[in-house]
């Protein structure tokens, strides 16, 4: 049934997959693969000049179908799709195999057997692509508004900023109050300006705007529809359900501080207290700093509590990563403390100071105040005790070439870092992925940030990862720019890949539908005499997951039909040259 | 409004933000001054943490940047101005610079780069390999466009006045091609043998080489040129031109001037009939300069050059007049008599037998007689070139001896000094301040010469100082022959009656055009000028072939540049470029007849450099202006995409709002000595290694530059440039740590056995992944020590030595060896962002980068209302920071752009 024209393009990335696959002889292979009227390669196929060149092989040698073998689709699917819709190709008629991250990486000083490997897989993309047929996007009306879950800095921010651009906004606050953590923290870094005061300002203005919704003591309970048009259900004060109409999610949820164990460097000792109950201290504090009834002259801090952690066997689990704002935090906190009482001595047990980019000045400011840096090996860690009533922190000082020194203390403070916010329910109803250290996951650090895998949905703020207050501003605002990307061209093209009914063999027996992940996407509906079910497009994802539980064979994907699966299978098994 | 959004500068900030408000909508035009968009991204090798290929996550937001249908690209332009009007819309004054290359027309294919002989430094490889001037900047660049570097004309280039490419067939024959050095010649002057002989060459006096340890010998190149392709064709390659137009043009005279004037003239199709008084054509040519300075056999040779191409010369045919030429149906006539008549001198006893013009006496030489001077006491009178060729011809014709004599001082004679040496090394007398009172006769012959001692007076016009008689001062000396060498002036006197001439018999031309009085007369040359050069007369006929075309095919002669010539490049910024080799490069010695010998023979004086030595000498070129104009890219391109006429453009368009991109600078190592950057060949720079781990490397392996050996103990050496106020940067550059883990882990791929240390003061691994990173590293054995390097030395090896503080081993000072050092080179702020706007509007923080004026909750917004800053610009960033930075910055302006359309 082919009698198509197929090309074969086959990517070096650089040295990427030529280093290790043998780049001709898979060339050489494709175009001998029945269809296949031309097979070339190129050094970046993702480059401009090779996109170019790639346009002028469809057109010239008239082309119906492509197949490049390169990078994985996460990377390039898009681009290559976007370069077969200026060539006249359908998109669709495209196949990507991966032949850097299947056979180059993963079969490295192999280099026969990934090549070998490459060859097997170009010619199962060939087989699938000879079974295409081109297919058209779907499009999706896009609703102008927009939900922002949680008003913390992040959150209240996009709001205004989603305002601007002409959308309406409903904010979702799961507390009473909005503002999240700064609120109580007083003068925050690098410009010294008051947390609360930047809240109130912010609320203020959300307040004088008429698009903008606030709820608060509220909660996200439901969400369905899809990208550019979801329908999310809202509880209001534990009773209230509210039903929205929105294009984009912006999930600005923020963190939890790190809460140290009963014993974590002497947690739980009078005395010794976190970083942000420290920071509520110096907020309140009035010409001196005081615990409880006594005047604090002596302050250690112990840093890294709750980050950088090894693994141990008592602790299997531990938090790997850096929480980045801390070690500035402690260090413009210092400062704070220095400006309430010159008189104070500060010692700040550190691993590394990463106190980045402009915050350096911070750091060399507090030395130069006063504040003394000790470092301490990984291996190493303070102690802290309270011998005989006052605190005492042991710590073996590198500079003293490992001597123990003992300080006394009157205040310890842990430098907690960050950790993800408990969110079980907004987690299982949005469907978010999330990382190692259990925050969200966006699609690719660099390409795509703030975006997430369920379209439409983005993250901002420190609910991605360990932010300080400017970049989680910054994330939140570049959330902003994605949803108004979206939602400001009025509509939103949905591949067409999803799952599609015979309804001449559908007898409706409930299985698909039992297997859907997506809400809605399958419905029972009548057909003259018969039911039969029904798969919404906009809302199927085409993971395929109804195809084999249909007892009929009435279920087929769209660009991965079974036919193309089982030519695929054929080409794979096929013996290598 | 032209534009929504300017987006200065296409690194990935810009590129991003642009997409995002494109994507939004808006019409978006992103200004780039490099040849690509891309910025610094798309040179690194992998990013941290996920070690994804740096190529691979750029090229499509390239791609997608140059193809979006809102988004305009301007590559290789510069914004030169912005300027806020009242309406809060911006003016923007934007620069095209040319790359002489039509980019409709380029294919990309890279032909002109294997063409091209000029090397230049690769600084997308961090200068680590060659490139060439014409070159492509990196195989993914976008758009995959050749640019020709010219940083102007080459002062030799620019200074001769024929427009010949001297640093173009220099850089020929230092690429061996010296066919095609001879025929980039003959597209600008058709007498390149008369020329390696006898032009003064004044591209050598502006030669910067001369600066180092001497010019280079452009003429002497030229010679050798020359006659290895005379020897290879004795005949000219080609024929007439197939294409004529019909049209006919009357040269009169067979010099320099007109012989190139009928050259180009022919080559445009035009029946060329060159006139000429004489027997023999060639002008001052044949009969002015002597065979010991130019055979004849070689000006025999160049006019065939111009009788190939169907040029009549009819010898022997005076004209007698305008109307003449146009009686026998030419459409028209260029003059260039040539100035072959002596001034004469006012001196008694002028008319004696003895007393000659040196011009009877040269043309007799030249033409292959003689005149008996054996035994005889010959005096010239004069100081010009005229005077000492005189002076050397009556040596060679038995001359008893020779004196010249000049009324002012040596330092005041026209005529070069390398040729007064010569002449005196052959024993030809001089006496300065000296000047003919009285020829004194016996029987109509001249038996002496009274002489009148002069002294320098106040300066004349021609700033030379005026000689004055000295009272009473005559002295007279016997002398058989007197020549006068006093100056020479056209016969201009058949043409009196037609043409406008000046009082001196010289013709009225107009100085660009070289138009007459006559509507289809033109005239150039010495009978225009003055005596002057060869050089200066073939200018002259090449610009009447340019005007006289123009007149006959009707087209004004004003309105158009003759010579549109880039400005010369300045020699001092060319030494300042620094790729000036250290090592001094002595010049050739020119090889000549021993003076003893030659002062009698007619044979050539001076002798051609042999293949070797001009090789050599041509690789002296500095290459001043980077492109030498050899021309062999438009020679090769299958699409004639190359223009060297392309010039800038400017524009001025409006735009409704702003976001500067212009990114970071790096740190130049330079600027800690201490390290041993650019000193020891094994210290090198991070940005240089990520090029070598790259899959566009320059080399096919990791290798050290001393000795191109694999290294196996390699340093980083952390914070060069960053939190150090010794070169005024106190701020972390953030990223340093992280790339250097990465290197350190590409590292350990490629070379398995080689020992990894990092010297870190802290390692700030604090985004998402890092710290994970960071671990992994260590995990694979990268040794990470505490301590900043104090200082780095070499060994005989090449090896480094490495000093620093063991803060955490046992302390005190510590020197390790290792045989290459990685300077981890900081960021820091790049002041162009603060140009683009009037001095002080846009303000800057403490540290030089554009100031947020609320960082905290308006990210991106800058001093000027609707001006954003993305990236970079206003702090340094890493990669994904940088990503987010963008699209908040991308936020700002769609939320002013909004705010502002909701207010009208």
């Amino acid at each position: 049934m082919s009698g198509k024209r197929i090309g074969a393009f086959i990517c070096h990335c650089g040295g990427n997959i030529s280093d290790y696959v043998d780049e001709e002889k898979v060339r050489a292979a494709a175009e001998k693969e029945s269809g296949v009227a031309v097979a070339k390669t190129f050094i970046f196929s993702c480059s401009e000049a090779a996109q170019q060149e790639m346009i002028r092989t469809i057109q010239e040698e008239k082309l119906d179908g492509i197949v490049i073998a390169s990078c994985s689709p996460k990377l390039h699917l898009t681009t290559f799709r976007a370069m077969a819709k200026r060539s006249g190709l359908n998109p669709y008629m495209y196949t990507q195999v991966n032949v850097r991250e299947q056979c180059s990486w993963a079969h490295r000083h192999e280099r026969e057997e990934a090549t070998g490997k490459a060859i097997h897989l170009v010619r199962a993309g060939v087989a699938r692509t000879r079974l295409g047929v081109p297919l058209t996007d779907l499009r999706i009306e896009t609703t102008p508004a927009a939900l922002v879950v949680g008003a913390g800095v992040a959150g209240m921010r996009a709001a205004l900023a989603l305002s601007d651009i002409g959308m309406a906004v409903y904010v979702v606050e799961r507390a009473a109050e909005v503002g999240g953590r700064i609120p109580r923290w007083g003068r925050m870094f690098p410009n010294d300006r008051d947390g609360a005061e930047m809240i109130g300002t912010l609320l203020q203005a959300i307040r004088g705007r008429e698009g903008i919704t606030l709820f608060t003591d509220a909660e996200v309970v439901g969400k369905s529809g899809s990208v550019g048009d979801f329908s999310v259900v809202v509880r209001v004060r534990g009773v209230e359900e509210i039903t929205l109409r929105i294009g984009a999610i912006v999930v600005a949820t923020g963190f939890d501080p790190y809460p140290p164990k009963a014993g974590e460097f002497g947690y739980g000792l009078p005395g010794v207290v976190t970083l942000p109950e420290f920071r509520e201290l110096v907020a309140g504090a009035n010409g001196q700093i005081r615990y409880g009834d006594r005047e604090v002259r002596n302050i250690v801090y112990v840093y890294c509590v709750g980050s950088r952690q090894a693994a141990t066997e008592g602790h299997p689990h531990p938090n790997l990563y850096c929480s980045r704002f801390c070690c500035t935090a402690a260090v413009h906190t210092a400062l704070l403390a220095n400006g309430i009482d010159d008189g104070v001595n500060q010692y700040h047990l550190y691993r590394d100071m990463r106190t980045y980019g402009k915050s350096e000045i911070l750091f060399e400011e507090a030395g130069r105040k006063g504040s003394v840096f000790v470092r301490y090996a990984d291996d190493a860690p303070p102690v802290v005790e309270r011998p005989d009533g006052g605190l005492l922190v042991r710590v073996r000082d590198g500079l003293l070439g490992g001597e123990e020194i003992g300080i006394p203390a009157d205040l310890v403070v842990l430098v907690t870092g960050m950790v993800p916010r408990e969110n079980a329910n907004l987690v299982n109803v949005l469907k978010l992925p999330i990382d190692a250290g259990g925050f969200f996951n966006e699609i690719h650090p660099k390409l795509r940030p703030v975006e997430t895998v369920i379209d439409g949905v983005f993250v901002a703020g420190a609910a991605q990862g360990p932010k300080t207050l400017a970049e989680s501003v910054a994330s939140s605002m570049a959330a902003v720019s994605k949803g108004a990307a979206l939602l400001l061209k009025g509509y939103v093209d949905l591949p067409p890949l999803v799952a599609k009914v015979d309804t001449e063999r559908c007898t409706w027996c409930g299985e698909c539908e039992k297997t859907c992940p997506f809400d809605g996407a399958v419905e029972k509906v009548r057909q003259g005499e018969k039911e039969i079910a029904c798969i919404h497009p906009a809302l199927c994802k085409g993971c395929g997951g109804c195809v084999p539980v249909c007892p009929v064979e009435a279920i087929d994907l769209e660009g991965c039909t079974n036919a193309q699966v089982k030519a695929m299978i054929d080409a794979l098994v096929r013996e290598a040259v | 409004m032209d534009y929504d959004v300017l987006v200065v500068g296409g690194g990935i900030a810009g590129m991003e933000s642009g997409l995002t408000l494109g994507d939004m909508g808006y019409k978006v035009l992103l200004v780039e001054k490099e040849v690509s968009i891309g910025g610094k991204m798309i040179l690194l090798s992998k990013v941290f943490p996920t070690l994804d290929c740096s190529s691979c996550i750029s090229t499509p937001k390239m791609a997608a940047t140059a193809h979006h249908p809102n988004l305009t690209v301007l590559t290789y332009s510069e914004v030169e101005g912005i300027v806020r009007k009242d309406d809060g819309t911006f003016a923007v004054r934007l620069l095209k610079k040319p790359t002489f290359v039509d980019p409709a027309a380029c294919t990309g294919c890279g032909d002109c780069e294997l063409a091209c002989t000029v090397a230049i430094s690769d600084k997308f490889n961090s200068d680590l390999v060659a490139t060439r001037a014409a070159h492509i900047a990196f195989p993914q660049a976008v758009p995959k466009k050749a640019v020709i570097e010219r940083a102007g004309s080459s002062p030799c280039n620019f200074t001769c006045p024929a427009g010949v490419k001297a640093h173009g067939y220099v850089s020929l024959v230092r690429s061996g091609k010296y066919e095609e050095a001879f025929r980039l010649h003959m597209e600008d002057a058709p007498l390149p043998g008369s020329l390696s002989r006898a032009c003064y060459a004044p591209c050598e006096g502006q030669c910067t080489r001369d600066e180092v340890e001497g010019k280079v010998p452009i003429r002497g190149i030229k010679r050798f040129m020359v006659d290895s392709y005379y020897e290879r064709h004795p005949e000219p390659e080609y024929g007439p031109p197939e294409a004529r137009n019909g049209k006919t043009v009357a040269v009169v005279g067979s010099g320099p001037a007109g012989l190139s004037a009928a050259y180009f003239l022919a080559r445009r199709g035009y029946g060329v009939t060159v006139f000429e008084g004489g027997p023999e054509a060639g002008g001052m040519l044949r009969h002015g300069i002597p065979p010991f300075r130019l055979p004849k056999e070689l000006v025999d040779r160049d006019i065939r050059n111009i009788t190939a191409l169907g040029v009549e010369i009819r010898t022997g045919t005076p004209v007698g007049s305008i109307a003449s030429l146009n009686d026998q149906g030419f459409d028209a006539a260029f003059l260039a008599l040539g100035t072959m008549e002596g001034q004469g001198m006012e001196v008694s006893g002028r008319e004696l037998s003895g007393v000659l013009e040196s011009m009877e006496m040269l043309a007799t030489g030249n033409a292959g007689g003689r005149m008996d001077l054996s035994g005889k006491r010959v005096a010239v009178i004069g100081g010009g070139n005229v005077a000492i060729d005189s002076a050397r011809m009556a040596l060679r014709m038995g001359a008893g001896t020779v004196a010249i004599y000049y009324r002012r001082s040596r330092a005041e004679m026209p005529a070069h000094d390398f040729e007064v040496q010569a002449a005196l090394e052959e024993g030809v007398e001089l006496h300065e301040l000296r000047t003919p009172k009285r020829f004194f006769g016996e029987n109509g012959k001249l038996v002496a010469v009274e002489w009148l001692s002069m002294k320098l007076g106040e300066p004349d016009a021609s700033g030379r100082r005026r000689p004055v008689p000295e009272k009473g001062s005559g002295v007279t000396c016997p002398a058989d022959i007197a020549v006068l060498a006093v100056g020479l002036k056209p016969n201009t006197r058949p043409f009196a009656n037609e043409l406008g001439l000046n009082r001196d018999g010289t013709i009225q031309a107009d100085p660009e055009t070289l138009a007459t009085s006559l509507p289809n007369v033109f005239a150039g040359g010495d009978d225009v000028t003055g005596p002057s050069m060869i050089i200066e007369a073939i200018a002259q006929g090449k610009r009447a072939a340019f005007y006289i075309d123009r007149y006959l095919q009707g087209l004004p002669l004003s309105g158009i540049t003759f010579d549109a010539r880039l400005t010369s490049v300045d020699g001092k910024e060319v030494l300042d470029r620094g790729d000036v080799p250290p090592s001094a490069r002595a010049p050739v010695v020119p090889r000549e007849l021993p003076a003893a010998g030659r002062s009698r023979s007619m044979e050539e004086v001076e002798k051609t450099m042999t293949e070797e030595e001009a090789r050599y000498s041509a690789s002296r070129c500095l290459d001043c202006g980077i492109c030498s104009e050899c021309h062999q890219c438009v020679a090769i391109c299958p699409a004639g995409a190359i223009h060297f006429d392309m010039r800038e453009e400017r524009k001025t368009l409006e735009v409704g709002s702003i976001i500067v991109a212009t990114g970071f600078q790096l740190f130049d190592p330079k600027r800690k000595p201490e390290y041993g950057f650019g000193e020891y060949p094994n210290v090198i720079t991070a940005m240089q290694m990520d090029r070598i781990l790259s899959p566009t490397r320059p080399y096919n392996a990791v290798v050290r530059p001393s000795d191109g050996m694999a290294p196996s103990n390699i340093a980083f050496v952390l914070c060069t440039g960053s939190r150090d106020c010794t070169v005024d940067n106190r701020l972390c550059s953030r990223v340093c740590c992280m790339y250097s883990i990465k290197q350190a882990q590409l590292l350990m791929g490629a070379l398995p056995l080689a020992d990894i240390t990092i010297y870190y003061i802290d390692i700030r691994a604090f985004g998402k992944g890092y710290e994970e990173f960071f671990e992994q590293a260590k995990g694979m054995g990268v040794r990470f020590v505490k301590g900043k390097v104090a200082k780095i030395g070499e060994t005989l090896s090449g090896n480094l030595r490495i000093r620093y503080e063991d803060i955490h081993g046992d302390g005190g000072p510590v020197t390790a060896e290792h045989d290459l050092a990685v300077l981890s080179v900081g960021l820091s702020s790049n002041p162009e962002a603060f140009g683009l706007f009037p001095p002080g509007l846009l303000s800057a923080d403490p540290f030089r980068y554009v100031r947020e004026v609320d960082e905290d909750l308006e990210p991106g917004k800058t001093s000027i209302d609707g001006v954003f800053v993305a990236g970079t610009a206003s702090a340094i960033r890493d990669i994904p920071d940088t990503i987010l930075h963008s699209g908040a910055a991308a936020t700002q302006v769609a939320s002013f752009l909004q705010r502002k359309r909701a207010a009208l």
